[in-house]
């Protein structure tokens, strides 16, 4: 049973509070989407979670342990893995290879050999095996997200985090990564996606966070939180011609605008 | 497929380790050469495993052979082996033996205690291979410690931050003359002092057929433990960290652990062949570890490629012996060109060009060619396979379900 | 003679407090939820400079970071270190005699402020392209090599101005060619990793221009005399109180001594520092290069070509270098290898006052010769003082990165 509690957390940029004390709980195998206007804070949020950035204030706690404190590493290895919103596919490296890295750090005294048959039967259910042995650069930008997936296969945590993952992806690869989520939610993992495909996500997700200025603004069930005035807000804006703009941290000076 | 690439491998180092063992017959006159090649080949490559590898460009690799070479030196020159006590120099028992230090404090203790101490009395060096092994643990400290230092620096930065350190070290050696000779460099004595018989055959300590096999069989060594670490979880990783230390990291891959621990290794294998190259040559000066030297280290493992061990270690051998072949001026009419100096300007251009056109090197891409052979055909092949034929189950299983929201039973 | 343990004491005093400070005070702040921004800092420069009672202070009024607290804690530091120098060293001649160390700091600066010119060089380099020129000091070289052939074989009696100005166009027409063919490529995607492809290959070119220069112009160094002889003169005319010139040296309120060669190389350096300010913020070109610095995707939507702001870049930056040589070929003699002293200053240079940061790279340039002029003249035990020369930068180089990468004025992320 996978427990994820976040408590208060907050991370600070500069002179930035891009996650503005968040606080929520996962229990079971859910499917969460995450969603929020852009600068939110949404990928900040997961890089807190996968303990690629350390919480300024608060507290982070997974199956009873607390892991804001920990490397990134042992994170993955108490259960949490996540994709990137870029994909990172270990470009330089093969797919096998690419498949084996999480394998082997999960396992430490096993042998490459035991995780070969694994490794193909991953591809062949992402439809790259035809491609174990090329360089992943040799990846067209969706294969080598499908990679990304694999390298969870691999890694098999219990709590998933995919930034992004239907950004540009063609309708075939979509359908993939669909599957891929339904899949192995069934297998009793929780997900946390965050998404800008309004309708996947509304459609997909079983519970829905909202975030907006670095505040966690709406969480419940899709039907209700569309209706919530504060994301109605949070999206439109008041002067709604003018998408939301996150802070730039450093102004340009009137003199560096340059005319056409 | 894999059958084959294992025999090509054993091919490989049979061919390339007899070669190198019957090297002296073939060019007698050119020992020197050929050792100080060695030297240079098992730097190439290991700054191969850390930078090709492991993405760590460092600028302290040659500082880290100067550890090796100056603890060697340094040993050789303060310590001896006793079998009474001295009485006038620091000293610590060690079984039968005692341990003695002359430092700079009190330099000829030594030969004072000479006349109070028993008949018979031995006072000897420690073996060469010990205080090699002394400069192997010191230079690995060092890795480590510098490993652990850099953990934060990508690129440009660890770049600085390793010319700093070594330049701080090659400062510091020159400065300090009481102890390292400073500029004017420190003596050692020769890998086999009383020299060495071999088949047969007795070599002087000035010969260089033994120390050309030592310096072939600490070769022969590292490559083969770097390939074994390359092929294992440990290869894998590094090389995951060289392309993205956050993705490695969370797919469970320690990231910080094996960054120090290729510092380490690397850095030992380094100080290894810093300390033979010390008692071969038998007088180190600080100018080893010059960013000139460091240059040449990185052209001749980017010329034979960087992401290859075996590519590094090519090009190093081959690059030394053009060098030395170089040497000699070339005179057209009444021009001569000091070949000494232009030799290196070809170096440099050649390190440029390469770079510039052959990314991988020019010794790295005839090597893939050959273990990479028949990769592309293999998946054009399986691509051309239908894939619904050969496992009809797959396609109803990508399909989408209806209903992803229908709550689980 | 032994240095004594007082100076080495406040020293420990000094790293523990400011040690304390930078690590707890984020922490303070954290938990007072305030912005914890390079509180680090100002932590390690209260505690270093007031010790346990600063940081009280501090924790319990946790005032917004300003530079004005920076400065005050940071100046209360370098107080410190001066009094625990004088009562250590009583006898040092930078205790004993204010004219010596005047002359020292003011020699410092003049230098200083050539190392941060040619700093100015790279990191104009680096704000452009995102990359460290390792052959930034072959540049420095160059230009001082072309200056005195130009000067002194080529056309004996050239005006020494028309030398730099030669040096000037030579290195910058080296800089834009090797941009043209080994750095463009970079942004055209034909390099694979373009990031470690800058450091070698400009390492590659660093070493290639040593050699072709060494294989030229042989090892032996090179002398240029003084560009001009100054009049003699003096401030107020009877005494010189104020300021006395003779044709090889300058003497100001009768203490600060500066060779009339340096003062020289400083005079072109300022200038050469306004015509470069002018430059980027009044004429177009210079905006442009400025705004493809902050946002290169919004300066192309604008018309600027980006590719042509790098080599032009470059081609300055190799410049700025290349004069500051020009301007220091009459202080010091010249061998191919003056290069690699120049490179590692520059280095410090734009590390200590922040990678891309314009101000940082001239006034770290102060910094380091006032360092540089402090340690050789002031160290006891003069030897190995000198000994220890190039050292001293490396670990300024060494601190900075491993306490504060993005060094004084460096853009935080
Ligand atoms: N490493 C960083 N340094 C400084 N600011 C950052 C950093 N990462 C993100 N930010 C800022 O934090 C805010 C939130 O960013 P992010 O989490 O990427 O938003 P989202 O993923 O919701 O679009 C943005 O304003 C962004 O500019
Ligand atoms: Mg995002």
């Amino acid at each position: 049973m996978i427990q994820l509690e976040v408590n208060d957390v907050s991370k600070q940029f500069g002179g930035l509070l891009a996650v503005n004390h968040v606080s929520f709980q996962v229990q079971g195998p859910e499917l969460i989407g995450l969603i929020g206007p852009n600068g939110a804070g949404k990928t900040t949020l997961t890089n807190l979670l996968s303990g690629a950035l350390k919480p300024s204030s608060g507290t982070i706690y997974m199956n009873g342990q607390r892991i804001d404190v920990l490397p990134p590493y042992k994170i993955a290895k108490v259960g949490l893995g996540r994709t990137f919103q870029v994909t990172r596919a270990f470009r330089r490296m093969t797919v096998l290879e690419n498949l084996l890295v999480p394998a082997l750090a999960m396992h430490p005294t096993a042998r490459q050999a035991q995780f070969v048959k694994k490794a193909r039967e991953v591809a062949e259910f992402l439809t790259i095996d035809h491609l174990l042995n090329e360089y992943a650069r040799a990846l067209s930008g969706g294969q080598q997200k499908l990679l990304e997936l694999g390298r969870l296969l691999m890694l098999d945590p219990d709590f998933i985090i995919l930034d992004e993952p239907f950004a540009g992806v063609h309708p075939r690869l979509m359908e993939i990564i669909y599957e891929y989520i339904i899949e192995t939610n069934k297998q009793g993992k929780a997900f946390l996606i965050i998404s800008h495909d309004m309708e996947t996500i509304f459609t997909l997700s079983q519970r829905l966070l909202v975030m907006a200025f670095g505040k966690l603004i709406a969480d419940g069930p899709p039907e209700e939180v569309k209706r919530d005035p504060a994301v109605i807000e949070a999206y439109l804006g008041s002067d709604s011609d003018k998408p939301w703009q996150p802070e730039r941290k450093t102004p340009p000076a009137a003199g560096d605008r340059i005319a056409a | 497929m894999r059958g084959t690439m294992r025999r090509l491998k054993i091919l490989t180092w049979v061919v390339g380790t007899s070669f190198l063992l019957i090297l002296p017959w073939l060019i007698p006159t050119r020992m020197h050469v050929a050792v100080i090649a060695l030297y240079y080949a098992i730097l190439a490559s290991s700054w191969a495993l850390l930078a090709g590898y492991g993405g760590q460009f460092s600028f302290a690799h040659m500082a880290f052979a100067g550890l090796g070479a100056y603890t060697a030196g340094l040993i050789d020159k303060f310590i001896r082996l006793t079998t009474a006590p001295t009485y006038a120099c620091t000293e610590f028992p060690l079984g039968s033996w005692w341990l003695v230090i002359q430092d700079t404090a009190s330099p000829t203790c030594l030969e004072k205690a000479k006349a109070t101490m028993p008949m018979g009395a031995l006072i000897v060096k420690l073996p060469a291979w010990m205080d090699i092994l002394m400069g192997v643990v010191v230079g690995g400290l060092f890795g480590l410690l510098i490993g652990a230092l850099v953990l934060r620096l990508r690129r440009t930065y660890l770049a600085l931050f390793t010319i700093a350190f070594a330049e701080i070290l090659r400062t510091a050696i020159n400065a300090e003359r009481d102890i390292t000779g400073g500029p004017g460099g420190l003596k050692l004595s020769p890998l086999f002092p009383n020299g060495v018989t071999l088949l047969g055959h007795e070599f002087t300590a000035a010969d260089k057929l033994p120390p050309y096999l030592v310096m072939l069989g600490l070769f022969l060594l590292v490559m083969a433990l770097m390939y074994w670490l390359a092929g294992s979880r440990f290869g894998l990783f590094i090389r995951a960290i060289r392309e993205d230390e956050e993705a490695a990291g969370s797919l469970g891959v320690d990231v910080v652990r094996y960054k120090i621990l290729l510092f380490t290794i690397t850095a030992m294998i380094a100080a290894a062949a810093g300390g033979m190259y010390a008692h071969y040559v038998r007088v180190i000066a600080p100018n080893m570890m010059v960013i000139k030297e460091m240059s040449v280290v990185i052209a001749m493992a980017v010329i034979g490629g960087m992401e290859s061990l075996l590519g590094a270690a090519i090009g190093a051998i081959i690059i030394e012996f053009a060098l030395e072949q170089l040497r000699s001026n070339i005179t057209i009419g009444a021009f001569t060109l000091n070949m000494a100096d232009w030799r290196l300007v070809v170096f440099g251009a050649l390190l440029m060009i390469t770079l510039r056109f052959w990314g991988n090197g020019l010794i790295h891409p005839i090597i893939q060619r050959i273990t990479r052979r028949g990769v592309a055909e293999e998946t054009v092949a399986k691509r051309l396979q239908p894939r619904a034929a050969t496992e009809p189950e797959d396609d109803t299983r990508v399909k989408i379900p209806a209903s992803p929201l229908e709550p689980d039973p | 003679m032994e240095f004594p343990t007082i100076f080495w004491y406040t020293v420990l005093w000094l790293i523990v407090w400011g040690a304390v400070g930078a690590l707890v005070t984020p922490r303070v702040y954290a938990r007072k939820d305030k912005f914890t921004y390079q509180t680090g800092m100002l932590g390690a420069f209260v505690g270093a400079a007031l010790g346990p009672i600063g940081l009280i202070l501090l924790w319990r009024l946790t005032p917004a970071v300003s530079a004005k607290w920076l400065g005050a804690s940071g100046i209360v530091v370098l107080l410190w270190l001066a009094l625990a120098f004088a009562k250590a060293a009583p006898n040092n001649l930078c205790v004993t005699n204010g004219s010596f160390i005047a002359t020292q700091i003011a020699n410092g600066l003049v230098i200083g402020a050539i190392y941060g010119l040619m700093a100015l060089g790279l990191t104009l380099i680096f704000s452009i392209l995102g990359i460290v020129s390792f052959a930034h000091g072959e540049f420095y070289m160059l230009g001082g090599m072309v200056t005195y052939y130009a000067t002194q074989i080529w056309f004996p009696n050239l005006n020494p101005l028309l030398g730099v100005l030669i040096a000037a166009l030579f290195t910058f027409a080296l800089g834009a060619i090797f941009e043209l063919l080994f750095l463009r490529p970079m942004i055209t995607g034909q390099i694979e990793r373009p990031g470690e492809y800058a450091i070698l290959v400009t390492f590659g070119l660093a070493f290639f221009l040593q050699y072709t220069t060494l294989s030229l112009v042989g090892a032996s160094p090179k002398k240029v005399p003084r560009f001009f002889d100054y009049p003699r003169w003096k401030l107020p005319a009877e005494t010189g109180g104020l300021l006395k010139v003779t044709p090889g040296n300058l003497t100001f309120f009768d203490a600060i001594s500066i060779p009339s060669a340096r003062f020289t190389a400083l005079i072109i350096a300022l200038v050469l520092l306004f015509v470069l300010l002018y430059f980027l913020y009044r004429t177009w070109t210079g905006k442009a290069l400025r705004a493809v610095s902050q946002d290169r995707q919004a300066a192309a939507v604008t018309g600027i070509n980006p590719k042509r702001m790098n080599t032009l870049a470059f081609a300055l930056g190799g410049m700025l270098a290349g004069i500051s040589g020009a301007a220091l070929v009459q202080v010091f003699s010249w061998v191919p290898w003056v290069g690699i002293p120049a490179s590692s200053r520059s280095f410090v240079i734009i590390v200590l006052g922040g990678m891309g940061s314009l101000p940082g790279a001239f006034i770290g340039g102060l910094i380091l010769g006032v360092v540089e002029a402090l340690g050789a003249g002031c160290v006891p035990d003069p030897h190995r003082a000198a000994a220890y020369l190039p050292a001293y930068g490396m670990i300024i180089l060494v601190l900075v990165l491993l306490l504060k990468p993005t060094g004084l004025f460096g853009r935080e992320l």
